[in-house]
């Protein structure tokens, strides 16, 4: 029928617009860090590579980025481990209290960051930890952690039920079933994890904002920026954050893809 | 051990007792405790703290624990207060009126109109920006929707304009979508494409015909994770601060603002509190009045 | 007879309201192949996991070998299980899968590796010792699943409904294989299965269980020619189970009249009945005689033909009984095709009295 073709491409290219709409900013961004202009505008000034210079010949940058990357793989570390334990808990146990017991780690995400920000600068200042390092760590595996723990408990729901009993039935301990047998199987979905509380982590900025205090990481020095002036040094930064992200997302993603396709493939 | 961890019963004929062994609750507990601590130490606590902190009073600049009703009588009668409150739940309401339009037929589209493919590809798409900065890119629409920005430049070209668009609320929604829409077309997607296909196929072999099927059979099925998204779209909204911030201008102040004002000038951390406390329980009643409708089933 | 291996007192399993498992005892012998079966939620799968300790009894005692083991961990026993999902590990390949038991015990790589292949080569899949679980057949990982148990060299090995997703030609391999293992290796397998053919075929002894006890335990053939009561006869082969009271009673023989005549059947030595006792008795479908012309004397009732099921050389008739109940026969295709019978049409069923199994009030 012509007015069901019609619709087709009307929804078609509004589909289109919608995916433009969200990634406008993005491109934009990686444009403008090329682009000379401080104001850039259409149309566009000429390529440039100094914004990406100046960044890389800031130190404190560059002291930011470090700080980032420790933070951001003690976070992954930690999410992806209690991630980990929660999910097997949930996948095995019964008890009671335990949609509370779910509640804990999957609420931190509905709370709105300036409030968890607030909350936390104040409890870590009481409790002595205001001003450092650890205490974004902290901080940003609270919010990272309900991923890790979805990631996992979802492919423990694919495991077959009786793998654990059958390792267990073999001679192993309860331990040594986990080491030997969960954690194996469970293999793609801890490494996504990891890859993507730490992206997340990375990427983060509020609660970095508030907390971090004396301690640098790179969304700190974003905003700095943007407060003070607009400096297109920020769309360098922002594309070479952007970058990292993407690298440990498409990590996740294709280990997770590959191990499903070859499961998949194979049963039949 | 038994998979199942059914407590068992002690005989009542006087053969072997059952007692519950040690070795196995250690392994249970090691695996069980560590969220309990580490989120009672680091995220209901903070909260708690944060509920306390809003009875405490500032004396010169220094904050000192007590138990005063003093901010909140403050606080609650400032018009400025209720002012930045009803401008807050206004926004957030129409974002999340307009992010659940605008992602409707986006998402009607990927859950009936795309291949499986196409769909996953799409999906891949709109996972993307949550690994990009929010900030950069609410950054960068600064930037395009400057005066002398990208769009104004690209309306000049066909004589219109130029647009005020920041220091507006038209800001202060762009920033909301952008920060809401890829999850919310994601939600509205997957409640689309789970709903029983038989069901609508049913409806056309009734008569109903393709809108009308929509509106009818289609929404209803998917209406709990179209509420669920809805729900989170307004949480977010809500708590955000970069977009009417940076957007919007920042004056009139939403909620968050506020609190960080607040805390900025004189170091009023209980004031702050009891904002972010009023927030909390708007979005709790909100939240819960939203799962409730999401899951309601009607009643014969 | 051979020693007891493992011995089931008393026990019994609840979950919650709910009693899976109702006073259990019998012994497994040393060097037996015992088939436990029953239809769905009868409690083997309950019992046969009780033995692998992945439930504990809630009263009772399971003993192996004198040794009481109840509260002994899956890991401490050694009931290796072959499961109904074969649960091989998808991370490991075939040989590693084999290898996972004796790397539990502390054997050495090399020790494991060389054990690993003995057994993979015994079962004739030597040559997928390298290969991914996954790209395995059904068949084939069976043998990995089996090799895998069997590896430890234990006493007693626990099958559950392995063979229910093999394709049916792959079935009749796959028993033989098993029974052949048996009897080579010499130890105890213990098999849980919903099908009568499989346990009959495999087994020396077989366990019937009906909603959570014991019906009857017994040789294949002893079960068949005489079960002990109504569930086991209806549940096993093509039987016939005619109700009455005892009339009287002589020596061997005991007369049950009831409403489709007086019938005599030949005790076993093990019955008592009394007179005036509420009695029935079996006769099995295929130890029927069929005629249409009335038998002088003897055990009989007339029917009339209702339905025919073919199954190749052997057809089961139904027929029905002057009193509305259904009687089934099962004879030979050719003597049927031999005797013209039409639809609804008048015939005559008749047996030998020792030929007929008493069984008590039931």
């Amino acid at each position: 029928m012509k007015s069901d073709r019609v619709l087709k491409w009307f929804l078609y290219g509004y589909l289109a617009l919608v995916l433009i709409f969200i990634f406008a900013p993005i491109i934009f961004s990686v444009i403008f860090s090329f682009n000379s202009d401080r104001f850039p505008t259409i149309p566009l000034g000429s390529f440039t590579l100094k914004w990406y210079e100046t960044i890389w010949q800031d130190p404190d940058v560059w002291e930011a980025a470090r700080t980032s990357l420790i933070v951001s793989f003690s976070v992954a570390t930690i999410a992806t481990l209690l991630g980990f334990a929660t999910a097997y808990t949930d996948y095995r146990y019964r008890f009671k209290l335990k949609p509370l017991y779910l509640a804990l780690i999957l609420l931190p995400p509905t709370i709105p960051l300036i409030i968890m920000a607030l909350a936390m600068l104040a409890w870590f200042a009481k409790i002595g930890l205001a001003g450092k390092v650890a205490s974004i760590i902290i901080a940003h595996s609270v919010l990272t952690a309900p991923f890790a723990m979805a990631i996992i408990r979802l492919r423990l729901s694919q495991m077959d039920a009786t793998l654990e009993a059958a390792a267990w039935n073999l001679g192993a301990d309860q331990w040594r079933a986990l080491r030997r047998v969960i954690v194996p199987f469970c293999r793609p979905a801890i490494v996504s994890s990891f890859c993507l509380t730490a992206a997340v982590s990375f990427d983060e900025f509020a609660i970095a904002w508030f907390i971090s205090g004396l301690n640098k990481t790179i969304p700190v020095i974003i905003l700095e920026i943007v407060t003070g002036n607009i400096d297109p040094q920020v769309n360098a930064i922002g594309s070479f954050v952007f970058l990292t992200s993407i690298t440990l997302v498409v990590i996740a993603q294709v280990v997770l893809m590959t191990r499903d396709k070859k499961e998949k493939v194979n049963h039949g | 051990m038994s998979v199942s961890n059914h407590p068992t019963k002690t005989p009542s004929s006087g053969h072997t007792p059952i007692r519950r062994r040690h070795r196995s609750d250690l392994f249970q507990q090691a695996l069980r405790l560590p969220i309990v601590i580490w989120q009672g130490l680091f995220f209901i606590a903070p909260l708690c703290f944060l509920v306390a902190m809003s009875f405490f009073i500032v004396r010169n600049y220094r904050m000192t624990e007590a138990f005063e009703m003093k901010n909140w009588f403050k606080m609650l009668s400032r018009d400025y207060f209720w002012d930045s409150y009803g401008l807050t739940i206004g926004l957030a309401t129409l974002a999340t009126l307009v992010v659940t339009t605008v992602a409707f037929p986006a998402a009607y589209t990927l859950a009936f109109r795309v291949s499986e493919a196409t769909r996953r590809w799409a999906i891949f798409l709109l996972i993307i920006p949550f690994f990009t900065s929010y900030l950069v890119r609410i950054f960068s629409w600064y930037v395009i929707l400057a005066e002398s920005g990208v769009i104004n430049a690209m309306l000049d070209y066909i004589e219109l304009g130029p647009y005020v668009m920041l220091n507006t609320k038209f800001g202060t929604i762009i920033g909301y979508m952008t920060l809401t829409l890829p999850l919310v077309i994601i939600l509205q997607t997957f409640s689309l494409a789970n709903i029983d296909r038989r069901l609508v196929e049913a409806a056309h072999n009734l008569g109903c015909r393709p809108w009308r099927t929509i509106i009818r059979v289609v929404l209803p099925l998917a209406k709990t994770g179209f509420i669920i998204a809805a729900v989170f779209c307004f949480i977010l909204s809500f708590g955000d601060f970069v977009s009417p911030y940076y957007l919007g201008g920042s004056k009139p102040p939403t909620l968050p603002i506020l609190i960080v004002d607040t805390v900025k000038s004189g170091q009023q951390w209980p004031r702050a509190a009891v904002v972010a406390v009023v927030m909390m329980v708007t979005l709790f009643i909100v939240a819960f009045g939203g799962i409730a409708a999401a899951y309601r089933r009607r009643t014969a | 007879m051979a020693d007891a291996l493992v011995e089931f007192d008393s026990v019994v399993k609840r979950f919650g309201d709910f009693t899976a498992v109702e006073t259990m005892n019998f012994t497994i012998h040393e060097g037996e192949f015992i088939a436990i079966m029953g239809p769905s939620g009868c409690g083997k799968t309950t019992t046969l996991r009780m033995l692998a300790g992945l439930e504990e009894p809630s009263e009772g005692e399971i003993r192996m070998q004198g040794r009481v083991m109840n509260h002994l961990p899956p890991h401490e026993r050694d009931t290796p299980m072959v499961w109904q999902s074969l649960a091989l590990f998808p991370f490991l390949n075939a040989r590693e899968n084999v290898e996972f038991g004796l790397e539990m015990r502390g054997v050495d790589a090399a020790a494991r590796t060389k054990k690993a292949l003995e057994w993979l080569d015994r079962l004739e899949i030597g040559e997928f010792a390298e290969r991914d679980i996954n790209s395995l057949s059904g068949g084939q990982k069976q043998r990995v699943a089996l090799a895998r148990s069997l590896v430890t060299e234990p006493k007693i090995l626990l099958l559950d409904e392995p063979l229910s997703a093999l394709d049916a030609n792959l079935v009749i391999r796959m028993q033989s294989m098993l029974t052949r293992l048996q009897r080579e290796l010499g130890i105890t397998f213990v098999y849980v299965t919903h099908s009568q053919s499989e346990a009959f075929a495999m087994a020396d002894r077989v366990v019937i269980m009906s909603r959570g006890h014991i019906a009857q335990i017994g040789m294949p053939r002893d079960i068949y020619r005489a079960p002990e009561n109504r569930f086991v006869a209806e549940f096993v082969g093509r039987n016939n189970i005619i109700s009455g009271t005892v009339k009287s009673t002589s020596g061997k023989m005991v007369t049950i009249a009831g409403s489709l005549g007086q019938f005599k059947v030949a005790l076993g030595g093990v019955h008592q009945p009394v007179v005036g006792d509420a009695a029935s008795f079996v006769i099995a479908a295929d130890l029927v005689h069929l005629s249409t012309t009335k038998p002088k004397a003897g055990n009989m009732i007339e029917c009339s033909l209702i339905s025919e099921e073919f199954i190749g050389s052997v057809v089961t008739l139904f027929l029905e009984a002057p009193d509305g109940s259904e009687f089934k026969v099962q004879i030979q295709e050719r003597e049927l095709s031999d005797m013209d019978l039409k639809h609804m049409g008048r015939v005559f069923v008749s047996w030998a009295s020792d030929r007929a199994h008493f069984i008590g009030a039931c």
